[in-house]
C-alpha cells in the first residue's frame, strides 16, 4: 500500500523472530502494544522492550515500551503513564511520545560500550549495534531511547528505518500526500467534505480573485485591481495566480515587464494604508538595460494609485538586513545554547552567549526595519516598495510585520492567518526548502518563519492586549511546520503545490469524485490537531480588538481606519521646539563613563545632533498612550527585546518554574473573562433575542465546550479545590522531552540548580534532599 | 473612588511621591495624557509612570495629571509640601537633558527638592526631584567664553543631571547650586533632614505596622522551645539588635551574654522565622570570633546545639555563611571567621559565595554606566553581563533558595550569618522568609518583613545610603537594600499572582529610600531610632502607602495558603529590572499593562453583575405579580461565580 517508496522487505522479515527471542528473556509483562495509525500510515519497523529516558538525572522514571517507526512518525507506546505532570494538551494526530519524521533534525545512534556514535542519514549502514538512539528534533526536543533490553538487531533496524524515512527523496513521499489521498479511498470523497470546519477555516487563502478583492475593499485601495495574468502560472512560477497591481498598469505591460524581474516576479501589492499609501513587494530587476525604464514605469504606476500622488520610496532589504544563512546560523547557535549545552555550564556566560548568537539582534533589526517602513507609510504618507532579490524571504518577514504594526485586523486570529497566507504561502515563501523537509540541501535551510513568529511574540510581549491569540498559539503554529499533513508548510509556492497534487492524484489514481483537485487542507483548520476545548488556549483573554467580547464599558469599539489621522495631524502639530534640535542621544552619542566625560565647554553643541525624522516619529508615538487597536510600534531598545522563553525553554526541565510563570496570570485573566462572558450571556437571556444580538445562545447559557476561555470560572457550588498549579512550560511539559546526553545526575533537587554551580566548599554528596 | 477624601489630603504628598520622577518627556506625555481621560499615564521616566500606569485605577489617573495642571498654572513654582520652603530661585538656567538637549528654564531649590521648569516648551518641561537623591554636586569646568558655569548632579537613583547658568554678575550673590549643596547635604551642613519637618498627617499611622511581639505571636512564639527575652531591652546586650529577641528556651539570659561575647558586635543567633509545622527555624547572627587561633566558645556551641534541639524533626543544623569561603577565612585575621565543624557537632557549614558591599557598589556603578543615559545598541547583553549585577542577584536568590529549601523540604533548622550579619544576612533571611511564608507577600506582611529583618535588626541604612551626607565616596555606602528589592521584583516576575503588591510598590519604596521625606529609612539601628525619637518626629512611609493601598495592589494576587515559592534561579529567567533602572530613558515605555487590563475587566464584571441583578429583580417582580412560569431559569446562579477582589 505504501508503494511510492520501495519498502525494504528485509526489515519486516527479520522482525518477528528477534522479538520472540527477547520476550522469553525479559520478565516484563507482555501486553499488546499497538501503534495508533492514521489513514495511510503503515508500520515500517518496530522494536520492543525499549526504555525511553524521562529525566537526565536518574533512570527510575524511565518508561518501557515499544519503539515504532511508521511512514509518518516515530512512535513510542508504553503502558506506563508519565510519572509527573502530563502535557495538558492532547494532540489529535500525535500521541504523547510521538515525533513526526519531518520533525527530526538529527538521528544519532550510540554504542556506549564501544564508545561509538554515528549520525544516521538515509540509506546508511551501521557497523555497531546501537545501545541508544537520540533524536534531535526541530522543535528543540531531545528524545532518548535505550536498547539495553531490546533485541540488538531489531533495534538497529528501527534506527536505520527512522533515519531512512526521515529523509524522503521526493516531496510526494511526505506523509501528507498519502494521508490526504487515503481519505478519498473507500468512502469516495465523502470524507473530504465531512471534515469538521473549525473557525480557523474562515481564513481566506488568497487563492481566488474574490479574496483579493475583499482585501482591496477592506483597505480602501481604490486604485488597485486584481490581476489574473498569472492564471495557470503562465507568467511566473512562484507568484500566486491572482495578485493585485496598480489600476494604471495594463496586463500587457506587466507581461512585458515580467521578463526583467527575477523569477518573473512583478511587483505585488501587499496592503493599503488608509491615507492611501501602499505597501508593495517585488523582486529585483535582472535586466540592467531595462532597469531604469521599468523602475520608473512601476513607480509611476504606484504613484498614480496614491490619492495624493505621493512619492514612492524603496527599501532594499538585502542591503538592510541579515541574509538567510546568517539567520540560520544565529538560530542554530541559540538552539545550541538553549537546549544542547549543559544547563549549568552555560549559565555563567548566558547573556553574552545569547548575544553572540545574534538571534535577538536579528529579531530586533527586523522589527526596527519594519518600524522604519511603518514610519514611511504612516508618517511620510508615502508608498513603499520592499525590494529583495528573490522577493521570497526577507520580504515575507518585513511585509507581514509592517502590516501587523499598522493594521489591527491582522492581530485577530483570522487576520493573522490570512496575513501568513497572503505574505508567505501565496507569495511563494519556500517553505519546503527553508524547512528542509527533504533534508537535502542544508544551505537552503533557514528559519525565517520562526524569526517572524519571534518578532510577533516580541510585539505581543510588549502589547499583551493587542493580539487575539496567545503565545501558545504561536508555539503550536511553529510546531505545525513539522507535521507534514498541512499544505501550508510543504511547498515552495502555490504552483508547486498544485503541480504535486495533480501529479500525485494521477499517479496514485485517487478517486476524486466530483472534486477537481485533491483537497490538501492548510494548517488553519485547527480541529485537525486539537479539540475545541484545547483550541481555547489560543484565545487571549486580554484582547481588546474587534471580536473581543468584553471591551471596556461594554461597548465594542471597532477599529476605525481613520485613526491614523489623529496621529498624523498631531505629528504635523508638533511644536517647533520638538521639531528642531532634538538630538537623539541613543545612536549618536557614545556612552559616558563618568560625568566628567560629558564635559563640553559649549553645551549648545548638543543642538547640532539631529534626531532622524523616523526617530522623532517613534518618540512622539511613544510619548502618548498606545492604542492597542491602532498603530503599534514595538520598543526597539535592546533591553526590550527578550528571549521567547516559552518557545526556547519549554522543554528545559531546569528552566521550568513550578507553580509559576506567565501562565498563572493568564489563568486568572481567563477565569475573569469567562465569568464576564457568562454574565453577558445571562444578560442576553433576560433581554431575549434582539435583532442586534445573535440568537445563538441557548437558553441555559453556553455549554462549557463553547466557552472561549480554557480556564473557566468556578461556580459557587463547586468546591474550591486545591488550586490548579501550572508551570511556566504550560501547556507543554519538559518531562521526557529534553534528555541531554552525559548529564551527570546530581542528588540536588531540580530547583536547586541555580545554587548548584556556586557550591564552592561543600561536596555535592553532602547535599541531601 | 471611595477614598477621595484621603487622596485629597494626600494631594501635596502625592505629587511629592511622584517627584523623583518627572524628567524631560514625561511631563510632555503627562500633560498630553491629561487631555484625554482614556489616556495612559506618562510613558517612561518617572517612578510613577513605570508602574503607576499599570496600577492606577482610571479615577486616579484622571486625578493625577491634575497636579500637573496645577503646576502648569502656577508655572514657576512647585507645589510645596507642608513646611517646605523655597530657598532660592534662578531664572535662565539650562538643563542639559541627555535625551532632548538643552532646555532653558527656572530652577527652584527648596529645603526638600529641586524643581526645574521650562515653559518655553509646550507642554512645559518639568524636572522635580527630592534633594535626597543627590549623591554629589560638582562644579564642572570654569567660565567658558560665554561665561557659563556648569554643574553636574550625580544621583543615587541611576541618573545624572547637568545644569548650566550664566556666571553671576554680582559676585557676592551665591550661585543657586551652592544653596542646593547646602540643602542636599543637610547632615554635613548642620541642618535637619526634611523628614523631621514634614508634618503631613495620614489616616493611618505607619509606625504601628510592626510590633515585634505581635509578629512573633503570629509565628506561634513563645512556645515550648523558644522564648522572648527582654535581655536587650536597653540595647545592652547588642546595640544593633532590637529590644525584643527570641532565643531557645533553655538558654538563660546570663548565658546569652557569654554567647554575645563570642559573636561579632554581640549579634547572637536569634530566631527570625519558624516553620509552622516542622518547627524548623531560620536564625540569624554575626560571625563567630574564632580568630587565627581558632578560639572556641562552649556557650556558643551549646547555644547552636539548643537551636538544633528545638527542632525535633532533624538532627542536623545548617550554618549558611553568606560569604565566599576565602573572605570568611580572611576574616580570621581580624578576629572573626566561621564555625568549624569539629567544634559544632551535627552542624554543617555552607558558604554561599555572596560578595561584600564594596563589590556590590562597584557592580551597580557599572550598571549605571551601561544604562544611563543611553543604552548602546550593540553589545547590550555582554555589557550587562560585565556589570555582574544579575550574577550577584542570582547568588543572593540562590542562597535564599537553599535556605528556604533546607527549612521546607529538609525540615532542618538553619543559622545564617555573614560578617556582621546586617547586610547579606538580612538579604538572605528576608528572601527566604518571603519564599516560605505567604504572609510576607502581602503588602502589610512585606512592611513587617522590612521593619523586622532590615530595620530592627540593624541594617545600617544611614551608612549604606548616606542620607544628607556629602561624603559620596564613603566606603560604607552600598546598594544592599536595592539588591534585595531587585530580588523581590525577580520573584514577582516568576510568580505574577503570588504577591499582593505590584511593581509600583517596590519602586516607591526605593524612591523613598533616598527621598528623606519619611523617617522609615533613617538611622542605623532600632536603638538610634528610639534615641532620635524617629517615630514621634517623622512620618512613616507605611503611613503614606497604607493610606492608598489600591495603588500598590496587584490585582492578580491570589492568596494560596501554604504556598512555598521556589523561584528558578537562573539567568534564563533573571532579567534586568528595566522599569526601575531604565525608567529615565524616554524611549522606554513600560510594558503594556496587564494589571490595568485586569482592573478594567473587573470593573466590567461589576457592571455586568449589577445589570444582571437589576434584570433579575425586574423579572422576579414581574413574575411575582403575574405568577409567571418563567422565573425558573434566569434566577439560577446570578451571584458572582467567583469573587476576586
Amino acid at each position: 500500500m505504501f508503494s511510492v517508496k520501495p519498502l525494504k522487505p528485509t526489515f519486516k522479515s527479520y522482525l518477528p523472530p528477534v522479538q520472540t527471542d527477547v520476550k522469553k528473556n525479559i520478565p516484563l509483562p507482555i501486553k499488546k502494544l499497538e501503534a495508533k495509525l492514521l489513514p495511510g500510515e503503515i508500520v515500517v519497523n518496530e522494536v520492543n522492550f525499549v526504555r525511553k529516558c524521562i529525566s537526565a538525572e536518574s533512570s527510575q522514571d524511565d518508561l518501557w515500551g515499544k519503539l515504532i517507526c511508521t511512514n509518518f512518525k516515530v512512535s513510542f507506546i508504553s503502558h506506563d503513564a508519565l510519572p509527573k505532570q502530563r502535557s495538558q494538551v492532547s494532540h489529535l494526530l500525535l500521541g504523547e511520545h510521538d515525533i513526526p519524521l519531518t520533525c527530526l533534525e538529527q538521528v544519532v545512534t550510540v554504542n556506549d560500550t564501544k564508545g561509538k556514535k554515528k549520525v544516521l542519514s538515509s540509506n546508511q549502514k551501521l557497523k555497531f549495534n546501537p545501545t541508544e538512539l537520540i533524536l534531535y528534533c526541530k522543535d528543540f526536543r531531545i528524545i532518548r531511547f535505550c536498547f539495553d533490553e531490546a533485541g540488538p538487531e531489531s533495534a538497529k533496524k528501527v534506527c536505520l528505518a527512522i533515519a531512512h524515512y526521515s529523509h524522503p527523496a521526493d516531496p510526494q513521499l511526505l506523509f501528507g500526500f498519502e494521508y490526504r489521498g487515503r481519505q478519498y479511498h473507500g468512502s469516495s470523497g465523502e470524507q473530504s467534505n465531512g471534515t469538521t470546519l473549525g473557525r480557523g477555516f474562515q481564513t481566506p487563502l488568497f487563492d481566488r480573485p474574490s479574496e483579493w478583492d475583499r482585501e482591496i475593499k477592506r483597505t480602501g485601495a481604490a486604485e488597485w485591481r486584481v490581476c489574473s495574468i498569472n492564471e495557470g502560472y503562465a507568467i511566473s512560477p512562484s507568484l500566486p495566480e491572482y495578485f493585485v497591481v496598480p489600476v494604471s498598469l495594463a496586463d500587457q505591460d506587466l507581461k512585458q515587464y515580467s521578463d526583467s524581474f527575477t523569477d518573473k516576479r512583478i511587483p505585488m501589492w501587499c496592503w493599503n494604508h488608509p491615507n492611501g499609501s501602499a505597501l508593495v513587494r517585488m523582486a529585483s530587476i535582472t535586466d540592467q538595460l531595462q532597469q531604469r525604464k521599468i523602475d520608473q514605469r512601476i513607480c509611476t504606476g504606484i504613484t498614480k494609485s496614491h490619492p495624493q500622488r505621493s512619492d514612492v520610496l524603496r527599501s532594499d532589504l538585502d542591503k538592510a538586513l541579515p541574509n538567510i544563512q546568517e539567520i540560520q546560523s544565529a538560530f542554530v547557535k541559540v538552539r545550541q545554547i538553549c537546549v544542547i549545552d549543559p544547563f549549568e555550564e552555560s549559565e555563567e556566560k548566558w547573556l553574552s552567549s545569547i548575544e553572540s548568537s545574534q538571534w535577538l539582534e536579528y529579531v530586533r533589526v527586523f522589527l526596527k526595519h519594519s518600524a522604519e517602513i511603518v514610519y514611511l507609510l504612516e508618517g511620510k504618507n508615502a508608498s513603499v516598495i520592499l525590494q529583495e532579490e528573490g522577493d521570497r524571504d526577507l520580504n515575507c518577514v518585513v511585509s507581514s510585520l509592517v502590516q501587523l504594526m499598522l493594521d489591527p485586523h491582522y492581530r485577530s486570529l483570522i487576520g493573522f492567518q490570512s496575513l501568513v497566507q497572503k505574505e508567505w504561502v501565496m507569495a511563494g515563501h519556500r517553505f519546503l526548502d527553508r524547512c528542509n523537509h527533504l533534508k537535502k540541501n542544508d544551505k537552503e535551510e533557514s528559519p525565517l518563519f520562526m524569526l517572524f513568529l519571534d518578532c510577533v511574540w516580541q510585539m505581543m510581549n510588549q502589547y499583551p492586549a493587542a493580539f487575539e491569540f496567545t503565545e501558545t498559539y504561536l508555539t503550536v503554529l511553529s510546531d505545525s511546520m513539522w507535521i507534514p499533513v498541512f499544505s501550508t508548510f510543504l511547498f515552495n509556492c502555490p504552483q508547486q503545490h498544485a503541480e504535486h497534487l495533480m501529479d500525485f492524484t494521477k499517479s496514485k489514481r485517487i478517486p476524486l469524485g466530483e472534486e477537481k483537485v485533491l483537497h490538501f487542507p492548510p494548517v488553519w483548520d485547527w480541529s485537525q490537531q486539537f479539540s475545541l476545548k484545547d483550541q481555547t488556549l489560543f484565545n487571549n483573554p486580554m484582547y481588546v480588538g474587534k471580536g473581543a467580547s468584553c471591551v471596556q464599558n461594554g461597548t465594542v469599539k471597532t477599529f476605525r481606519r481613520t485613526k491614523h489621522k489623529t496621529y498624523s495631524s498631531t505629528l504635523r502639530g508638533v511644536p517647533s521646539a520638538l521639531r528642531n534640535g532634538l538630538k537623539d542621544g541613543h545612536d549618536t552619542l557614545t556612552r559616558r563613563n563618568s560625568l566628567l566625560a560629558q564635559l563640553r565647554p559649549d553645551f549648545s553643541q548638543m543642538r547640532e545632533v539631529v534626531e532622524s525624522p523616523s526617530e522623532r516619529f517613534f518618540r512622539d508615538w511613544f510619548s502618548r498612550p498606545a492604542d492597542q487597536k491602532g498603530l503599534l510600534i514595538p520598543q526597539l531598545l535592546p533591553s526590550h527585546v527578550t528571549l521567547w522563553r516559552l518557545y526556547f525553554l519549554r522543554w528545559v526541565p531546569e528552566a521550568c518554574i513550578l507553580k509559576g510563570g506567565p501562565v498563572t496570570a493568564y489563568q486568572k485573566l481567563s477565569q475573569l473573562v469567562d465569568e464576564i462572558e457568562m454574565l453577558q450571556s445571562k444578560l442576553r437571556q433576560y433581554k431575549g433575542p434582539t435583532p442586534a444580538s445573535t440568537p445563538i445562545s441557548s437558553p441555559s447559557g453556553p455549554p462549557s465546550d463553547q466557552r472561549r476561555m480554557y480556564f473557566q470560572a468556578r461556580t459557587p457550588d463547586e468546591t474550591p479545590a486545591t488550586p490548579e498549579y501550572l508551570s511556566s512550560s504550560f501547556p507543554f511539559t519538559p518531562v521526557g522531552n529534553l534528555c541531554r546526553r552525559n548529564v551527570h545526575g546530581t542528588p540536588i533537587s531540580k530547583f536547586l540548580n541555580g545554587a548548584k554551580i556556586w557550591l564552592s566548599t561543600e561536596t555535592l554528596a553532602n547535599e541531601t534532599l | 473612588m471611595e477614598k477621595s477624601g484621603s487622596i485629597d489630603s494626600l494631594g501635596s504628598k502625592r505629587s511629592s511621591s511622584r517627584q523623583p520622577s518627572v524628567d524631560s518627556l514625561s511631563s510632555a506625555s503627562t500633560s498630553r495624557s491629561d487631555r484625554s481621560a482614556q489616556a495612559k499615564p506618562p510613558s517612561a521616566m518617572s517612578s510613577d509612570s513605570v508602574a503607576t500606569s499599570t496600577e492606577l485605577s482610571p479615577e486616579l489617573r484622571v486625578r493625577k495629571p491634575a497636579c500637573h495642571v496645577l503646576r502648569d498654572s502656577s508655572k514657576e513654582e512647585p507645589q510645596l509640601l507642608p513646611n517646605e520652603i523655597v530657598q532660592d530661585m534662578a531664572k535662565d538656567v539650562t538643563y542639559i537633558c541627555p535625551f532632548i538637549g538643552p532646555l532653558r528654564g527656572t530652577l527652584t531649590v527648596t529645603n526638600y527638592r529641586l524643581f526645574f521648569n521650562c515653559i518655553d516648551r509646550d507642554p512645559a518641561f518639568v524636572l522635580d526631584l527630592p534633594l535626597g537623591v543627590v549623591s554629589r554636586v560638582e562644579k564642572i569646568g570654569g567660565a567658558s567664553s560665554r561665561g557659563d558655569v556648569s554643574y553636574g548632579l550625580v544621583c543615587k537613583d541611576m541618573r545624572n543631571l547637568r545644569f548650566a547658568h550664566k556666571q553671576m554678575d554680582d559676585t557676592l550673590r551665591k550661585s543657586i547650586f551652592e544653596v542646593l549643596m547646602k540643602f542636599a547635604f543637610p547632615v554635613s551642613n548642620g541642618l535637619q533632614i526634611f523628614s523631621f519637618e514634614y508634618g503631613q498627617v495620614f489616616p493611618e499611622n505607619g509606625w504601628k505596622v510592626y510590633d515585634a511581639l505581635t509578629e512573633y505571636k503570629r509565628q506561634g512564639i513563645p512556645n515550648e522551645s523558644w522564648r522572648i527575652t527582654k535581655v536587650n531591652d536597653h540595647y545592652e546586650l547588642c546595640d544593633t539588635y532590637p529590644s525584643t529577641l527570641v532565643v531557645p528556651v533553655n538558654i538563660p539570659d546570663e548565658e546569652l551574654k557569654r554567647v554575645a561575647a563570642f559573636r561579632a558586635k554581640g549579634r547572637i543567633p536569634v530566631l527570625s522565622w519558624i516553620h509552622p509545622e516542622s518547627q524548623a527555624t531560620v536564625t540569624r547572627c554575626s560571625q563567630p570570633m574564632v580568630g587565627v587561633n581558632g578560639k572556641r566558645s562552649k556557650e556558643d556551641e551549646k547555644y547552636l546545639q539548643a537551636i538544633m534541639d528545638a527542632n525535633a524533626q532533624s538532627h542536623k543544623l545548617f550554618i549558611f555563611d553568606a560569604r565566599p569561603s576565602v573572605n570568611a577565612a580572611a576574616n580570621k585575621m581580624k578576629g572573626g571567621g566561621y564555625e568549624s565543624e569539629d567544634a559544632y557537632q551535627n552542624a554543617e557549614l555552607v558558604f554561599l559565595d555572596i560578595h561584600n558591599i564594596h563589590v556590590m557598589r562597584e557592580s551597580l556603578r557599572k550598571l549605571k554606566d551601561v544604562v544611563y543615559p543611553n543604552i548602546e545598541e550593540s553589545h547590550w547583553l555582554s555589557n550587562l553581563e560585565s556589570t555582574h549585577w544579575l550574577e550577584h542577584i542570582k547568588l543572593i536568590l540562590a542562597g535564599a533558595l537553599r535556605i528556604a529549601d533546607k527549612v521546607e523540604s529538609g525540615k532542618t533548622s538553619v543559622v545564617v550569618h555573614c560578617s556582621d550579619g546586617w547586610d547579606r544576612t538580612a538579604q538572605l533571611t528576608s528572601l527566604a522568609m518571603l519564599m516560605l511564608d505567604g504572609y510576607y507577600r502581602t503588602i502589610r506582611g512585606f512592611e513587617v518583613l522590612l521593619e523586622k529583618e532590615w530595620l530592627s535588626f540593624g541594617h545600617r541604612f544611614q551608612l549604606r545610603i548616606g542620607h544628607g551626607d556629602k561624603n559620596h565616596t564613603d566606603a560604607d555606602r552600598s546598594p544592599v537594600f536595592i539588591q534585595f528589592i531587585d530580588c523581590v521584583w525577580q520573584m514577582t516576575r516568576q510568580f505574577p499572582a503570588a504577591f499582593e503588591f505590584n511593581e509600583y510598590f517596590l519602586v516607591t519604596i526605593l524612591d523613598h529610600l533616598y527621598s528623606c521625606l519619611f523617617g522609615t529609612f533613617l538611622c542605623n539601628s532600632e536603638q538610634q531610632r528610639v534615641k532620635e525619637e524617629i517615630p514621634k518626629k517623622t512620618v512613616s512611609l507605611w503611613s503614606y502607602i497604607n493610606s492608598q493601598l489600591e495603588e500598590f495592589t496587584n490585582p492578580l494576587y491570589v492568596n494560596y495558603s501554604n504556598h512555598v515559592l521556589f523561584p528558578v534561579v537562573s539567568l534564563r529567567h533573571l532579567e534586568l529590572w528595566v522599569g526601575y533602572y531604565i525608567r529615565w530613558n524616554p524611549r522606554m515605555r513600560p510594558q503594556e499593562p496587564v494589571h490595568q487590563r485586569y482592573k478594567e475587566l473587573l470593573a466590567k464584571r461589576a457592571e455586568l453583575q449589577k445589570r444582571v441583578e437589576e434584570l433579575q429583580r425586574e423579572v422576579t417582580n414581574r413574575s411575582a405579580s403575574s405568577s409567571s412560569e418563567r422565573a425558573g431559569s434566569p434566577t439560577r446562579s446570578i451571584t458572582p461565580v467567583q469573587t476576586f477582589v
